[in-house]
């Protein structure tokens, strides 16, 4: 049986007020549409003739399939079939969660998702065993790389089909999960940080005096957001088996100050107390008594005093197609080419 | 000072004259500064046909070059003067009123109204009319009766230099929403305009030449036209006509149009817009009502044809209203009152 | 009230919450007293989109102007028009905002930097540029905020004013009010690029989606937007996500939605219970204090109901007044 691939495609990731107090770019619609058409042009390549969608109201879908369309009509379309998983649309968060859900149970051999750290956490938390493979178009993100869709589908096909081995073709990652009162544990994939500002308002974080304290699953000082405070200190491997913990404080009074890009565009001085070392298994708690809790930049709980916070890092929580090495291994064994028999 | 000037320069002295004496008046229109970041001058052209050129070199950003967005500046402007500014937009040609008619009918023209009387609105748009400029069907129009039929406008449509300063500095005075409409073949038309500033009231016509047998009532440039026929008929037929330029179509001064008519028993308009619900046909049936009995024939009508205006110039010379046309309108009046 | 986390001070949570209030009731009374036929000519409630008005409008004084919509009475209160002459504006009443000769649709208070609502989709947006223009010629820092729906957002003068705006860096914010209809048409079908913030970006301009039922969210954002363009940097637009809880307008049997949206929504997205909630969660208010606004409130739509349907209609001679200043 030809190999099923799931696709969530946020359509309306990277609308935040970074656009305001940043310099965050907006990927317009027809751009995401269109890297949505270039995916599904990288897995029909590799054998991919079945794909499942996140329905969604932003009209991505219904760009991507004109496109399809209009290739179609020159001739020149190589396309798989689309599909749609049958939901309710709520333009949150929660459809790409629960589409992750749906597409985990139904065997698909891959997730790739289309969005920001956010989308992708929300698909992480849902997919199970199924491997994701991320496209960035949110704003803020440090999770998903930056690479040509198309060849992602091309990796994420051969990881699908069968054709590159999992022990090659996955990598496994960490995350970051955050319990208050032993309740839910809600994750974050790249950092964690506490903010004395108690309420969620437009969620970004940008107020550098409410800064308190940071936890990251990795540290990466080509990267921008919270989680380039902490890779401008000292970085952290997405393999390496700890991740880091930082107290910070008002860039004023604090005895090392670090200049981070925080959002795009905005670089601010950043006060730092301390920091160690993060090691995976151990839940902490956190000093701060109250404030808010932002997973991946975006403000999304709040915690009194009587309440009790835990973080903890766990690793090997999810896997994500590895696509340099899928790639370097199909082109290796010659898995993406043939010998054209009218030659011989 | 008294100098002869063009009706061009005179428009340009009345905005002049009350950017000066106002702070509150700015200027928006499509390149009426007309090279604004541009690489060349930047006021290089000062108005598509130069009527504002030299402004912004005295008065500086106070006059705006805007994108060629009609609905947006026009609607800016009427915005302003909601909010205290005295704008006076430039439609370019009053053809483009298509695709900004809602800001300055629904918009302008109704806030007073609407709002219970608690809006000012005093924005004056200042627009080309008018055929005869070899400019075809879209840059040639005469749509006054379009703002005539519109409660909450006043509309002008001057016929010499001096009409055109004075009542320039009254629109910008007044606090309600004017269509001010310049005819293009007037503006080099010269004539004695003072220096100063000074106003003419709305609603008041102009009788430019005097008469006792007929009636000759106009506005714009087929004024011109008027006295050149009346000149005719006095030299040829020893008939004397009263000619009124109406020079405010809303309010209109009916006072002296009703007047002239009972002293001469005889009407002719003479209209430059197309024939039906025109300023042609409001006349003619107000004096219908009110004048009745001091008609001695038929009130006569000289229009243009129910038609667009046409391109070639000579199917557009036959388009505007001539002065031998006003002859043989009034010919008709003398010759009914005579059959009678 | 010791604890409060929010960005507002204690004060203004409750007159931001009053203000919420005050339009979810004045339209829910619209809704009953249409009903029994005593209000005349077309009615188009807000109540659902309260954050929304509200979050902008606690930025805002009377230097500050809007444009408004067929569906203002929200814009209205938010920004200060007086209850009473509203109420009796819409049963054409003389004591009404504008003598009884305006109506619902528009409904204008200029001293209260409060333009108009307007009965022509998308025309607010050239207005508003001129206030934001005369701002700016006058020094005073007033911002204008343009309101329209998803449907006007389709309106030529919108997009026209947004290059506007732009290109002339005015004070302006362009606000969607994205209920999901035009009247009764979806947004995915009539809109070819559904995201309202996309258009922003074709014009060089920040554009922001909010929760357009979280007060706290549109507060934030709206703040920030209108704090730059009052300092000189330029227009932005703010999409704000909302649910309509009536029809497009009264008499509308609201058959294009789907079954059970307006309970889903009434139960799950009101945006007067999550700020409440959010307030009482977080200790900066007692469930009794937003009680006695709910009262005071509701008396004060009692009177001004009472009190519209007292007062007389405007004379016969009203008829006549107030096309020209002076003619």
């Amino acid at each position: 049986m030809p190999p099923k691939v799931g696709v969530i495609a946020n359509p309306i990731s990277g609308r935040d007020i970074r656009r305001v107090i940043a310099k965050a770019n907006s990927l317009q619609i027809a751009d995401r549409a269109n890297i949505v058409v270039r995916l599904l042009a990288g897995l029909a390549a590799c054998g991919v003739e079945d794909v499942v969608m996140m329905p969604e109201r932003g009209g991505l879908a219904g760009h991507a399939l004109r496109q399809m369309a209009q290739s179609a009509v020159r001739g020149n379309a190589r396309f798989p079939s689309v599909s749609f998983i049958e939901m309710p649309v709520t333009g949150t968060a929660a459809d790409s969660r629960i589409a992750a859900k749906a597409m985990s149970a139904m065997d698909v051999g891959a997730i790739i998702v289309l969005g920001g750290d956010g989308t992708h956490r929300a698909v992480a938390a849902e997919c199970g065993a199924t491997p994701i493979a991320g496209v960035s178009t949110g704003t803020n993100n440090a999770f998903p790389e930056i690479r040509e869709p198309t060849i992602t589908g091309y990796a994420t096909g051969l990881v699908a089909s069968g054709a590159v081995p999992k022990e090659i073709g996955l990598k496994p990652n960490k995350w970051l999960e955050v319990r208050i009162d032993g309740g839910p544990a809600e994750i974050a994939l790249v950092d964690v940080a506490l903010v004395s500002q108690q309420n969620l308002g437009a969620r970004a974080l940008w107020r550098t005096e409410t800064f308190r304290e940071l936890y990251v699953a990795f540290a990466d000082p080509q990267l921008i957001g919270m989680s380039a405070i902490a890779g401008l200190i000292e970085p952290v491997g997405r393999d390496e088996r700890h991740g880091l913990m930082l107290r910070l404080a008002p860039a004023s009074v604090a005895p090392l100050v670090v200049q981070a890009p925080i959002a795009p565009g905005l670089v601010e001085p950043i006060g730092v107390e301390q920091w160690r070392r993060l090691p995976a298994g151990q839940p902490i708690a956190p000093d701060l008594a109250a404030g808010s809790i932002a997973l991946d930049g975006e403000r999304e709980l709040t915690f009194h005093s009587r309440q009790n916070v835990s973080i903890r890092l766990v690793e090997n929580a999810f896997d994500t197609i590895d696509v340099a090495a899928v790639m370097r291994f199909a082109a290796t064994k010659g898995l993406l080419r043939e010998r054209n028999k009218a030659c011989v | 000072m008294t100098r002869k000037i063009s009706f061009k320069t005179a428009i340009n002295e009345a905005l002049d004259l009350e950017m000066t004496r106002d702070p509150s008046v700015i200027m928006l229109g499509e390149d009426i500064v007309g090279g604004c970041g541009a690489p060349g001058e930047a006021d290089a052209w000062g108005g598509v046909l130069g009527v504002t050129k030299g402004l912004y070199a005295k008065h500086g950003n106070r006059l705006l070059d805007t994108p060629l967005s009609e609905s947006a500046y026009i609607g800016a402007a009427i915005g302003a003067a909601a909010c205290g500014m005295r704008p006076v937009a430039e439609l370019m040609f009053i053809d483009f009123v298509g695709v900004c008619f809602d800001q300055i009918f629904n918009q302008a023209a109704k806030f007073r109204y609407m709002f219970g009387g608690k809006a000012r609105t005093p924005v004056v748009i200042r627009t080309m009319v008018g055929a005869g400029f070899r400019a075809a069907a879209q840059h040639s129009q005469m749509l006054t009766p379009l703002f005539t039929q519109l409660p909450g406008l006043k509309v002008i449509c001057p016929s010499n230099a001096y009409d055109a300063k004075g009542l320039l500095i009254q629109a910008i005075r007044d606090d309600d929403p004017v269509i001010f409409c310049e005819h293009k073949n007037l503006y080099s038309a010269e004539c004695d305009v003072p220096a100063e500033s000074y106003t003419i009231p709305f609603g008041e016509a102009n009788v430019v030449r005097e008469g006792k047998d007929v009636t000759i009532v106009s506005y714009g440039l087929t004024v011109h036209r008027a006295l050149d026929a009346a000149t005719t008929l006095a030299q040829k037929d020893r008939i004397e006509a009263d000619v009124i330029d109406l020079r405010t179509l809303s309010p209109i001064d009916w006072d002296t149009v009703l007047e002239s008519v009972e002293k001469t028993g005889r009407l002719v308009v003479v209209d430059e817009a197309n024939p039906r619900c025109s300023i042609a046909t409001d006349v003619a049936a107000y004096v219908a009502q009110h004048a009745f009995g001091a008609l001695k024939a038929a009130p006569q009508m000289v229009t243009a044809p129910h038609t667009p205006v046409p391109f070639s110039p000579s199917l557009e010379d036959l388009y505007i209203p001539t002065a031998d046309a006003v002859v043989a309108a009034v010919g008709k009046t003398i010759a009914r009152a005579k059959a009678a | 009230m010791s604890n409060n986390p929010f960005p507002l001070s204690s004060e203004d949570l409750m007159r931001a919450y009053r203000t919420m209030r005050t339009i979810r009731d004045f339209e829910e009374r619209l809704h009953v007293e249409f009903a029994k036929g005593d209000i005349p000519g077309f009615v188009h409630l807000y109540a659902g989109e309260e954050a929304c008005a509200t979050g902008i409008m606690m930025h805002l004084t009377d230097i500050d102007r809007i444009a408004s919509t067929h569906r203002g009475h929200g814009h209205c209160i938010a920004k200060g028009v007086d209850v009473h002459e509203m109420m009796a504006e819409i049963y054409g009443k003389a004591t009404g905002s504008c003598r009884g000769k305006g109506g619902s649709m528009h409904i204008a208070d200029l001293s209260k930097g409060m333009m108009g609502a307007n009965g022509i989709l998308g025309a607010g947006a050239p207005l508003i540029c001129g206030a934001a223009l005369a701002s700016r010629f006058r020094g005073d820092r007033g911002v204008g905020i343009t309101f329209f729906g998803d449907g006007a957002a389709n309106q030529g003068t919108v997009l026209e004013s947004m290059n506007l705006a732009a290109a002339w860096n005015l004070p302006v914010i362009f606000v969607v009010e994205n209920n999901g209809y035009a009247e009764s048409t979806s947004v995915e079908y009539a809109t070819a690029v559904d995201s309202y913030v996309d258009r922003a970006s074709g014009f060089g301009m920040p554009g922001v989606t909010v929760d357009g039922m979280d007060f706290f969210a549109v507060h934030e954002a709206a703040g920030e937007m209108i704090a730059r363009a009052r300092d000189g940097g330029g227009p932005a637009l703010l999409e704000c996500n909302v649910a309509r809880f009536f029809g497009h307008f009264e008499g509308d049997a609201q058959t294009y939605k789907a079954k059970g949206e307006n309970d889903y929504n009434r139960e799950n997205r009101d945006c007067l219970k999550i700020f409440r909630d959010r307030v009482c969660d977080a200790g900066a208010a007692t469930r009794h204090d937003f009680a006695l606004i709910d009262l005071e409130v509701a008396s004060l739509i009692d009177a001004a109901v009472i009190s519209a349907k007292n007062a007389a209609l405007p004379q016969a001679r009203e008829l006549l007044t107030d096309v020209y200043v002076a003619y």
